[in-house]
């Protein structure tokens, strides 16, 4: 029996229909196979572009401390080299050059590699260093010149405080002394021998020039093995080891030193500061006692009408009791009237407080005095100790000029101890590390990898930035992103409550809206000019110095009272402006809600003006004018202003957060008897905790990233002093910071050597990346255990 | 007692806005006009006067049994009426609520069921542009009044919705959810509530080792058993179920009607369901409503077996709706 349709009562006719076999075919555009190609190669193209760049910083950051060998090149015409090879390069050569270079092609003994596979030349990149004898740090050379490349096991690279590397071979120790020959001691032998429990020893002296009495002042250099010239057999086991230990002993006297200048002399004078502040204080505010014209009111009547303002408290108070007895308050209009008095009342109390005849105590000339004659005393001992310490400095500095060494280049030339110099050798503590790459297993060059990371890590930078650690950068970035998310998430997550929880959505929220999904896309470098103008030159100058221009104290108060009085009217006017439950909104009431609108407007901008006209504050600051403390670029200013930035991100996926918090969920809490507030904080804000974080998250991406604005806002090109330290008040928010972005345009644009500068680039840029990164996981890691707190076996 | 239903005045008069419920209800087309005569021409042609006229928008006077009035009365509702908006989803509703007793709201979609037990507990504040005339009176307090505070009014009442919605925390706080918004937090007292509570909802036995654990690994009726407990923790004065078992299966369902049971020896229970077998299952009291209106309320026997229109006997007999 063939299939059967259902058949329908109309049909009549006997025969089935013949089974129709379709022989369509679906095209492949219904299908869709060319649209998931495209869609696959458009991923594909996106993924590679990120796994490329991911690939090339990874590459190029983490062999940027990798030590190199170090080249000794003859060129044709007998001159040499000492360098590090960087990079190959084929090249078209200028047309005078080019004959030369082609008159070597299949010369004997040609270096390898010295034509491409194309047969043009090939150049190489050296980094041969030595910038203070006038040398160009990095140099072409063309293979097809070279005549020989060895790499001498005795060559250094010596990494120095200043003036970049020197790379060279070290020929010699000594200890450089100044002594004085008595004029009865005989001629002056000019070299000779000594002999030491370690050996003999080579000794030179040069007279540097007679005293009066014929004491001769005499240059001598000792040997530290061997004569002072020549005298040290690089590469030997025993030379490096010498080496070494005195490059850690005057490492050693280097690091005491800085202890010194840094944690003595750093604490001595900020003490010293302190005192001239202290006095400096005392004397502002006897000057300003001194100008100050009395009260609020003329003196005459200055005691009738302080004690008229405490009666008025004390009535005030009396009623709010009396009041406070009687608990059947008809409307919800009537129970604002305890909290308007008390606002009256806690008015005329200040009033009291601050205008009553015995609240200012004259600051007089004896006050000052007695500050003077302390600080006297204190600036006496601090000065004692001040010069104990630089004594000390001077003990080991001299300590520190004895020891030298001489490295020189293929030329001949010694890296001298400052530019000036030239004939005067290097002195030990200069040198930040010694690396002798060619004389150094794998071991040992893992050993130089991990110390170079270990101080970019946890050093700070030197020779202006281009070389060195970043630590100062990396808290700085850290410091600044963390601050940022502290103070953009409680921002962003209140307004985007009150504009989805509790403004009645209508025209303004709509209108607020739009303006908030438009600040996300102002450039951010406005938000530089306007931290850089509003806080850090409005804000921070009223917390320095107080108010620019201080009101009259009796329109101060006339503002703070109006300010009062409009906050009584908003409130109470709101209140009424709400319709009873249950009954229909009435033009009245739209009225009185534009009323109470109105109302606190007036009070935000008259509580505004009182706080930035205030007669009472005189800056946190002021006796350190015209030095700003806050009134300049800083660690809080910029966190501020980039928070401000990236509000609008928190704002919109708050809000988001929030309406996906289910209907049914807060229906459930109303009916428990939760109240509004009950409600958002107990379920709403858990049940949107996820998405909060979202946008926090992405806060902290763009945060972190942000270079233009920081550059107005408070990220400096160098700012070795932590926002956090040891001393009082321990966080100085107030300070200027590094910036792992800000630093990485300073290396590459900015630095007198930026082709050395150039790997530190990559390494920088894969250390902010990962810093990034960190912060990010962390964040996800935190909201992925806030999720599944919340949400456990749904399924 | 008196009961307000006996007052003759029903609101007339007054031009009734076309309650926007009626476009969606299912009214089949026999309501209204004569039976075709294809099929079960047993059925005699009837015409509704009271559905009729309720569908044209006069008022009527709703059949309140004698039995109800003879009852102590936990909730009085009197001429309750409420707009969403403009249009009027409540008219003019009399209907006390028996002590201690199960009432049942039946009457098809849309009729006004769901939205009379909202107001009870003002829930229905929450939507904009609702607003309402008449009295509610809840032991004596007004629920409708200018002092009344909402949110003491809600919590002595519990709530149970149409689809279970535990809060997603753990079993034990969902359960003393209430009493923490009221600030209790010694444990001892919260433990004892939180047993007690369960062991009322019978859902005790199934969680007590788990009560850590997240109320959304719960099943559908779990669940809804869990919000009953969570409802019933706080001893309200009376238990509001919005179809409470609408979204169950059988078994679960009829595990909440035997809870039902039980907790009305205790609390009153005020329930909407639009399953008719379950309200003669559980309810002491059945009020049938249509488009906004009570039609007829009486005891759950009277309104099944005796009832006194002929448009109740069809509802119930499932003839039409």
């Amino acid at each position: 029996m063939s299939v059967s349709r259902p058949s329908s009562t109309d049909r009549s006719e006997p025969s089935p229909a013949p089974v129709v076999i379709s022989t369509r075919r679906t095209p492949l555009s219904a299908r869709g196979e060319p649209a998931v190609w495209l869609l696959g190669l458009a991923l594909c193209l996106c993924v590679t572009l990120v796994v490329a760049l991911m690939s090339v910083i990874v590459r190029e950051g983490l062999r940027t401390f990798w030590p190199r060998p170090i080249e000794l090149v003859t060129l044709v015409g007998g001159e040499k080299l000492l360098g590090v090879p960087m990079q190959d390069e084929s090249f078209d050569a200028a047309d005078g050059e080019a004959d030369a270079i082609e008159s070597r092609r299949g010369a004997s003994g040609l270096t390898e590699g010295a034509f491409g596979d194309d047969g043009r030349p090939t150049r190489r990149l050296y980094r041969v260093g030595n910038r203070d004898v006038g040398q160009e740090p990095f140099r072409w050379v063309t293979l097809a010149n070279v005549v020989s490349i060895e790499r001498p096991a005795a060559a250094v690279m010596l990494e120095r405080q200043e003036w970049g590397v020197w790379i060279g071979v070290p020929r010699s120790i000594y200890r450089q002394e100044h002594i004085k020959v008595p004029a009865s001691a005989g001629e002056l032998q000019a070299a000779g021998v000594i002999d030491t429990e370690s050996g003999s020893r080579g000794v030179e002296r040069t007279l540097l020039g007679t005293e009066s009495d014929g004491t001769r002042v005499v240059r001598q250099r000792t040997g530290l093995m061997g004569a002072p010239k020549d005298g040290v057999s690089f590469p030997s086991r025993e030379a490096w080891a010498l080496l070494d230990s005195l490059h850690e002993e005057a490492t050693d006297r280097a690091a005491r030193i800085k202890a010194i200048e840094k944690d003595d002399i750093g604490a001595i004078n900020h003490d010293m500061e302190s005192w001239r502040l202290r006095v400096r204080k005392a004397e502002m505010e006897r000057d300003r006692a001194a100008a100050d014209a009395g009260g609020t009111l003329g003196g005459a009547l200055a005691l009738p009408a302080w004690i008229g303002g405490l009666t008025v408290v004390l009535a005030l108070a009396g009623l709010v009791v009396v009041l406070s007895r009687r608990t059947d308050h008809r409307t919800s209009l009537m129970r604002m009237v305890r909290p308007a008095l008390l606002v009256v009342a806690g008015l005329v109390a200040a009033w009291c407080v601050l205008e009553s005849p015995w609240s200012h105590r004259r600051v007089t000339d004896a006050d000052v005095e007695i500050v003077k004659a302390q600080a006297d005393a204190a600036l006496g001992e601090l000065q004692a100790s001040y010069d104990k310490a630089l004594g000390r400095i001077d003990e080991l500095r001299t300590l520190d000029e004895q020891f030298r060494v001489e490295v020189v280049d293929a030329r001949g030339r010694f890296a001298p101890v400052r530019q000036t110099a030239p004939d005067e050798p290097l002195m030990l503590s200069q040198i930040v590390r010694v690396v002798r790459p060619n004389d150094l297993n794998f071991a040992g060059k893992l050993g130089v990898y991990f110390s170079r990371w270990a101080e970019f890590l946890g050093g700070d930078p030197r020779d202006t930035n281009t070389a060195g650690g970043v630590f100062p950068v990396l808290f700085g970035t850290v410091s600044l992103t963390l601050l940022l998310s502290l103070l953009v998430v409680p921002m962003g997550v209140v307004a985007a409550l009150y504009l989805r929880e509790y403004a009645k959505q209508g025209l303004v929220t709509s209108v607020v809206r739009i303006a908030v999904n438009n600040l996300a896309g102002v450039p951010s470098i406005v938000y530089g000019v306007f931290g850089l103008g509003f806080f850090c030159y409005t804000m921070g100058q009223y917390i320095d110095q107080g108010p620019a221009a201080p009101a009259l104290r009796f329109d101060w108060w006339l503002t703070l009272g109006g300010g009062a009085l409009a906050t009584i009217v908003a409130v109470c006017v709101a209140i009424m402006a709400k319709p009873m439950p249950g009954t229909p909104v009435r033009g009245v009431h739209r009225v009185m809600a534009f009323v109470a609108g109105a109302c606190w407007l007036l009070a935000a901008g008259l509580g505004a003006a009182a706080v930035f006209r205030t007669p009472y504050f005189h800056g946190f600051f002021a006796e350190r004018a015209p030095n700003p403390v806050f009134g300049t670029r800083g660690l809080l200013w910029a966190s501020i202003t980039l928070a401000l930035m990236t509000l609008p991100v928190v704002i919109v996926a708050t809000e988001e957060a929030i309406a996906s918090v289910p209907r049914s969920m807060r229906e459930g809490s109303y009916g428990c008897g939760a109240s509004k507030w009950q409600t958002i904080r107990r379920i709403v804000l858990p049940g949107a905790m996820p998405g909060i974080m979202t946008g926090m998250i992405l806060a902290m991406a763009r945060g972190a990233g942000e270079v233009a604005p920081l550059m107005l806002v408070g990220a400096v090109k160098l700012a070795p002093d932590l926002p956090i330290s040891a001393s009082a008040p321990f966080v100085h928010l107030e300070r200027s910071f590094m910036h792992l972005g800000f630093h990485i345009y300073d290396l590459g644009f900015q630095s007198p050597d930026s082709e050395a500068a150039r790997p530190l680039v990559w390494t920088t840029t894969l250390l902010l990346i990962a810093v990034v990164a960190t912060l990010n996981v962390a964040a996800i890691w935190l909201r992925g255990s806030l999720r599944s707190r919340m949400k456990t076996g749904v399924f | 007692m008196v009961s307000p239903v006996e007052s003759n005045s029903v609101p007339s008069g007054r031009v009734m806005i076309r309650p926007m419920a009626q476009d969606r209800g299912s009214i089949p087309a026999r309501v209204t006009m004569p039976a075709s005569g294809g099929d079960g021409g047993a059925t005699p042609q009837v015409r509704y006067p009271i559905i009729d006229a309720i569908r044209r928008g006069e008022a009527v006077e709703s059949r309140t049994h004698e039995s109800v009035k003879l009852e102590d009365h936990v909730l009085q509702i009197r001429q309750f009426c409420l707009w969403y908006g403009a249009a009027q989803a409540l008219h003019s509703i009399d209907m006390p609520v028996a002590r201690g007793r199960v009432t049942a709201l039946i009457g098809p979609s849309g009729c006004g069921k769901s939205t009379l037990l909202r107001s009870v507990n003002r829930l229905n504040d929450l939507i904009d542009g609702v607003h309402v005339k008449g009295e509610m009176i809840l032991n004596g307090r007004p629920v409708y009044a200018h002092d009344v505070d909402v949110i003491d009014l809600r919590k002595r009442m519990g709530m149970v919705f149409q689809k279970p919605n535990p809060f997603p925390m753990s079993i034990y706080e969902n359960v003393v959810y209430p009493l923490r918004i009221d600030g209790e937090n010694r444990r001892s007292v919260l433990d004892a509530a939180c047993e007690r509570s369960l062991k009322a909802a019978a859902i005790w036995d199934e969680v007590k080792d788990r009560l850590s654990q997240s109320a959304l690994g719960l099943s559908g009726g779990q669940q809804q058993r869990l919000c009953i407990a969570r409802a019933i923790v706080a001893d309200p004065e009376v238990l509001l179920l919005d179809e409470p078992c609408s979204a169950l299966d059988p078994v679960a369902t009829l595990r909440i009607e035997d809870l039902i049971h039980e907790i009305s020896e205790r609390y009153t229970v005020l329930i909407v369901t639009h399953n008719m077998q379950q309200a003669a299952r559980v309810s002491d009291y059945t009020a049938f409503m249509y488009l906004g209106r009570l039609v007829e309320y009486g005891s759950t026997a009277d309104i099944f077996q005796r009832p006194t229109l002929e448009e109740t006997e069809d509802y119930v007999s499932g003839r039409f709706g």
